[in-house]
């Protein structure tokens, strides 16, 4: 390993030294292993610094755990409380009892990945080979469409198991091919063919849904680290932060909005499938 | 998504390429994910969770006690109200009995202490007269011996029983007249 770094050289980006060949390209670095086989990259680097991050707030505010919280418990129920009452007003009691680990889970990784990726030094600082191609040590964990893409598969995986065990499979079907509002007559079976086809719209439109999840959450924040990288680029060697700062305050934003996105979209998928009211609104 | 990471010259998995998803990788991310969701809801969310659950159980029994006690203190009230009420109403009874019993009382005690008086009172004439009889004997008795002594004196006569007994009655009867 020593030889390994005699042999590279580490690259500070910032500060208008990032040049276009050290620009972060959409696929991520792989750290340990091989792109073919099994391998630790480094947008997974930082989804378990996130991860860690957040098991350590948690377990900080619940160390001394009283019945009546202050302090850091305090502001960690009140964290997690008024997410479940977020998800509570889209799913109903019933339903964030079973999925908020899911939801819960998804938006604090989610959001603390994206500020992380904020983080001096995280798609800057890097290793670079003889060739002069740099492996970047640290990347946004959702610049990376394998981790988004997974997020988005495991919860099409997960929407199916809690739509078939909360309508059967009788009641899901229905859900999406039986014609809604009271018909008689020719209008009835005019209704049965026209909502035969809204459900198979609604079948492609649920295969397309994890696509356009991962395609959005990457897209945002990878387009937000390119913004960023371009505006540094204009400051010159010694003001690269100059045009870059305003635009990380939007990318802070960007980061708190594409993680609401994201969880509010598969909640609000998941609802309609599992809401025995009337949910035409989806089509 | 599978299908389409499938190996060919699809123009969606070449975009794919494009953007680094590989199998191994999007395999790696699938089932990091998963650990991180694990360890998310095992040390994450699990205390904190429980800790709202609890609270809101305590805060759910506390008013589920709450209601309990305010249907408790509303039946206690009735019940007190009521005892009250019996209690006047057997308080003003026994006035009623006492007030009766008392008019009764004072009337049949009035009536003994009439009669007592009466009785006192019929005791200390008799009294009264017997002492002025024995007076007016006692004084008769004297009048007749001062008679007879005076008889004796003035006469130079010595008078004997027969002489005293005489003059004794007659001066009594004087007295007596």
């Amino acid at each position: 390993m020593g030889k390994l770094f005699t042999s590279i050289s580490l690259l500070l980006a910032t500060s208008g030294l990032a040049s276009a060949a050290h620009q972060l390209t959409p696929e991520s670095n792989v750290l340990v292993g091989s792109r073919e086989g099994l391998a630790i990259t480094n947008s997974m680097i930082m989804v378990w610094i996130a991860t860690i991050l957040i098991v350590l707030f948690c377990q900080a505010a619940t160390k001394k755990m009283k019945m009546i919280p202050a302090g850091f418990q305090n502001f960690a129920e009140w964290i997690i409380e008024s997410l479940y009452d977020f998800f509570g007003g889209i799913l109903g009691d019933h339903l964030v009892k079973r999925t908020f680990w899911f939801f819960g889970g998804t938006f604090l990784l989610i959001l603390i990945t994206n500020w992380l990726g904020l983080v001096p030094g995280v798609g800057t600082l890097g290793i670079a080979d003889s060739h002069g191609h740099v492996t970047f040590l640290l990347r946004g964990g959702n610049a990376d469409l394998n981790m988004t893409a997974a997020m988005s598969v495991i919860f099409a995986i997960l929407w199916f198991y809690w739509a078939f065990s909360e309508n059967g499979s009788k009641g899901f079907f229905a859900h999406i091919f039986a014609p809604k509002g009271d018909f008689s007559g020719a209008m009835r079976i005019g209704m049965i063919g026209i909502f035969f086809l809204v459900g198979i719209l609604e079948i492609v439109s649920i295969f397309i849904r994890p696509v356009a999840l991962s395609f959005r959450l990457y897209g945002n924040v990878f387009g937000g680290e390119q913004t960023l990288e371009s505006l540094m680029a204009l400051g010159g060697k010694y003001f690269a932060f100059a045009p870059a700062l305003p635009f990380m305050f939007i990318e802070l934003l960007v980061g708190l909005v594409q993680a609401l996105v994201f969880t509010l979209l598969s909640a609000v998928f998941l609802k309609l499938i599992c809401d025995h009211g009337d949910h035409d609104e989806e089509h | 998504m599978f299908t389409i990471l499938a190996e060919g010259a699809n123009p969606f998995t070449k975009l794919l390429n494009d953007f680094g998803v590989t199998w191994p990788l999007f395999i790696a991310q699938v089932i990091n994910f998963l650990i991180v969701l694990f360890v998310l809801k095992k040390f994450a969310f699990g205390p904190i969770q429980a800790m709202l659950e609890q609270r809101k159980n305590r805060i759910s029994e506390g008013e589920e006690k709450l209601k309990r006690i305010e249907t408790q203190l509303s039946e206690s009230e009735e019940r007190t109200a009521a005892a009250i009420e019996e209690a006047n109403s057997t308080a003003q009874r026994l006035i009623t009995e006492a007030k009766e019993s008392a008019a009764t009382l004072s009337e049949q005690k009035t009536q003994e202490a009439i009669a007592s008086a009466q009785g006192i009172l019929t005791k200390a004439e008799q009294a009264a007269k017997a002492e002025r009889d024995q007076m007016v004997a006692e004084l008769k008795q004297d009048f007749g011996r001062l008679v007879a002594a005076t008889t004796a004196n003035v006469t130079g006569k010595v008078l004997n029983d027969d002489d005293n007994k005489r003059i004794n009655e007659e001066a009594v009867a004087s007295i007596d007249a």
